[in-house]
């Protein structure tokens, strides 16, 4: 567990260095701004990295959990990703019939009829809710072919 | 405002009590009960994208209609907060450290009935603070320059000790992250771009809401995923559904605190209701004879940063109208609304149109009443969707909480940011790094960058006047009895254990 806080305070330390590196490529311009644009940002990068360094050598530990990652949460992370880019290209209704789908089945739902008429009902219905009820728009990819 | 109040309060309850008035308050609560339940969209999102509704109307039912949508989003926030730790906008952050934890033991109804409560007595008192200290308090808070701003961000910044869980160092980290996230974009003094990495869309820099729903909602689902795979994970009991006497009793206090301080911080300008609940959350565990308990299913976690949120909203609307200054984003909605249909706001708005500010004021006492009328009898079919199957539950979450994403600015970079402050929330929970203060960070970083850098250009340089205020002595002293008191109460409580 301690390796496991030490990787992430590790983590940390080259967050804070990457960061306070970005900030010294910011110009400095101070027409006017004693401060400038570049001061606040080296200041949070320099403060992230000592304390993360501080995390380093002397871990805080507290109520760490197992760090092995499920295949179920890595299945779900990249399921995520392909939902976040079917949205725009296959439409809001077409994205997440799937993604229920497969996310319910990836989740442990078996049967196979259930998993297809749900995620039908819900995706249909989350649709209408948004653009029908609240008038907010969500893109109908390529269903929209079918309105004519 | 002057003048015969009590008259002026009835005058504005006849234009409230009409009937399409009512029906008006009445369409926009439950609308913004079903904004504020929806993770993502919030209510200054809500209202922008409800406008149109208000084209045609008298000026005073379009105002009493989007007040109905503010005030129903905003007690609509909670709930997805305690039932699933989806907070719906910045604002609920905090409700879910308490009232998340008391849905997961079986407490999901009385979590969201004190929320309903509080919300309700933390409106109806706000709306009388209102009327009574409204002027005078606008004008105080008119004396809140960018040098109070920035002692007033510290002192909010100050509350990540009460965030902060078992090591303040961490609490720190999270923090300076949302402090470094607040600082990707654009740079409004130079309009030098700061960590785009070339990426257009971040010169807009991160909305909180794809943050709070990445951090809070993806990382939460992603855990719940693992741990059942791991046959670990147990669906919540329902061990009651409704608020008992007691519960109530035990809250009381909290619920009045959170609304006087959520009123007063309310009326400053900035980032007010997200502050409120911060700080009322932060005054009730360090009051509190039980710290330990916050954090771990305390009703008072709930009830204090819901009412302060509540009235936080009453506070905002003082100086919209009695200065004609939106303060915060939703009033600048409101303002931009006030001005669509003919009235523009200014310090004469009660002599000019008295029937949208009186109108505006007797619909928020009836919007109270409808609210609770109307959340109340919710609690427990809300409580219900707890009882889904979890296979269901989890992917039906993520799909509604990408819309509330995606409808911010129907950016799908939106979505794929949410997903990577997914997994990094996700990381964060399993070294136990606190993700409130992600949040914290994130709203208040730019105003706080802002004001410092606004004080120093006023002065030449000198962080003089920083010293010379009043206001700001009072908020540093503030923030440094926030910081070290609870290390004083350690030391104490370790010494009277010894001495026993």
């Amino acid at each position: 567990m301690i390796r496991a806080e030490r990787a992430g305070a590790a983590l940390g330390v080259v967050l804070g260095a990457g960061y306070l590196w970005g900030a010294l490529a910011i110009p400095e311009i101070s027409i006017g701004d004693p401060l400038g644009p570049r001061a606040f940002p080296l200041l949070l990068g320099g403060l992230m990295a000592l304390l993360a360094a501080s995390l380093l050598v002397w871990p805080a530990g507290g109520q760490l959990v197992g760090m092995g990652i499920s295949l179920q949460t890595v299945g779900l992370v990249l399921l995520l990703g392909l939902y976040g880019y079917g949205i725009p290209r296959l439409g809001y209704p077409l994205a997440t019939f799937l993604f229920l789908g497969i996310g319910s089945r990836l989740l442990g739902e078996r049967s196979l009829w259930v998993g297809p008429v749900v995620s039908a009902c819900l995706s249909a219905a989350i649709f209408l809710l948004f653009t029908r009820v609240l008038d907010i728009p969500l893109p109908l990819g390529v269903l929209a072919g079918l309105q004519g | 405002m002057e003048g015969n109040t009590l008259g002026h309060l009835l005058y504005g309850l006849q234009i409230a009590l009409s009937p399409i008035n009512l029906l008006y308050a009445f369409i926009g609560c439950l609308v913004g009960t079903l904004i504020g339940v929806l993770p993502g969209i919030g209510p200054a999102g809500g209202m922008a994208l409800l406008i149109p509704l208000t084209y045609g109307k008298e000026p005073a039912s379009a105002i009493i209609l989007l007040a109905g949508i503010y005030y129903g989003a905003m007690y609509g926030g909670s709930t997805t907060s305690i039932l699933l730790n989806v907070p719906g906008e910045a604002a609920s952050v905090v409700t879910t450290l308490d009232g998340y934890q008391m849905a997961r033991k079986g407490l999901a109804g009385p979590a969201l009935s004190i929320a309903a409560i509080g919300s309700f007595i933390a409106g109806s008192i706000g709306v009388g603070l209102l009327m009574l200290v409204g002027p005078p308090l606008a004008k105080a808070a008119l004396k809140f320059g960018p040098g109070e701003t920035f002692a007033l961000m510290v002192f909010g910044l100050s509350m990540v000790t009460s965030l902060s869980g078992k090591s303040l160092r961490k609490g720190f980290v999270s923090t300076i992250l949302g402090l470094m996230l607040a600082t990707v974009g654009t740079d409004l003094p130079t309009g030098l771009i700061r960590f785009t990495f070339g990426i257009p869309k971040l010169m807009e820099g991160f909305d909180v809401v794809v943050v709070a729903i990445g951090l809070f909602a993806v990382s939460e689902i992603l855990t719940c995923a693992e741990e059942m795979s791991a046959g670990s994970y147990t669906t919540a009991p329902l061990t009651r559904i409704w608020l008992s006497l007691k519960d109530f009793l035990q809250s009381l206090g909290a619920i009045l605190r959170g609304t006087f301080l959520g009123f007063f911080i309310g009326v400053l300008p900035g980032a007010a209701h997200v502050t409120a609940s911060f700080l009322s959350y932060t005054v009730e565990k360090r009051f509190s004879r039980h710290p330990e308990r916050f954090g771990h299913g305390e009703i008072r976690g709930v009830a204090a940063p819901e009412s302060a949120n509540n009235s936080a909203a009453c506070g905002a609307l003082i100086p919209l109208l009695t200065l004609g200054l939106p303060a915060s984003a939703v009033t600048a909605v409101l303002y931009g609304a006030l001005l669509m249909v003919g009235v523009r706001p200014s310090p004469f708005l009660f002599q000019k149109h008295p029937d949208v500010a009186w109108g505006l004021i007797g619909s928020m006492y009836i919007g109270n009443v409808m609210l609770l009328i109307l959340n109340l009898p919710l609690v427990g079919l809300w409580v219900r969707i707890l009882r889904t199957p979890a296979r269901w539950l989890f992917p039906m979450v993520l799909a509604v909480s990408f819309v509330g994403v995606y409808s911010v600015n129907n950016a799908p970079l939106d979505l794929l940011l949410a997903t990577i402050l997914g997994v990094l929330g996700y990381f964060m929970r399993k070294l136990d790094y606190p993700l409130a203060p992600v949040i914290l960070g994130l709203v208040l970083g730019d105003l706080l960058e802002q004001a410092l850098r606004q004080t120093l250009m006023i002065s030449g340089g000198s962080l003089l006047p920083l010293l010379q205020s009043p206001i700001c002595l009072v908020l540093f002293g503030l923030a440094g009895v926030v910081m070290i008191a609870p290390k004083l109460m350690y030391r104490k409580a370790v010494r009277l254990e010894i001495e026993t």
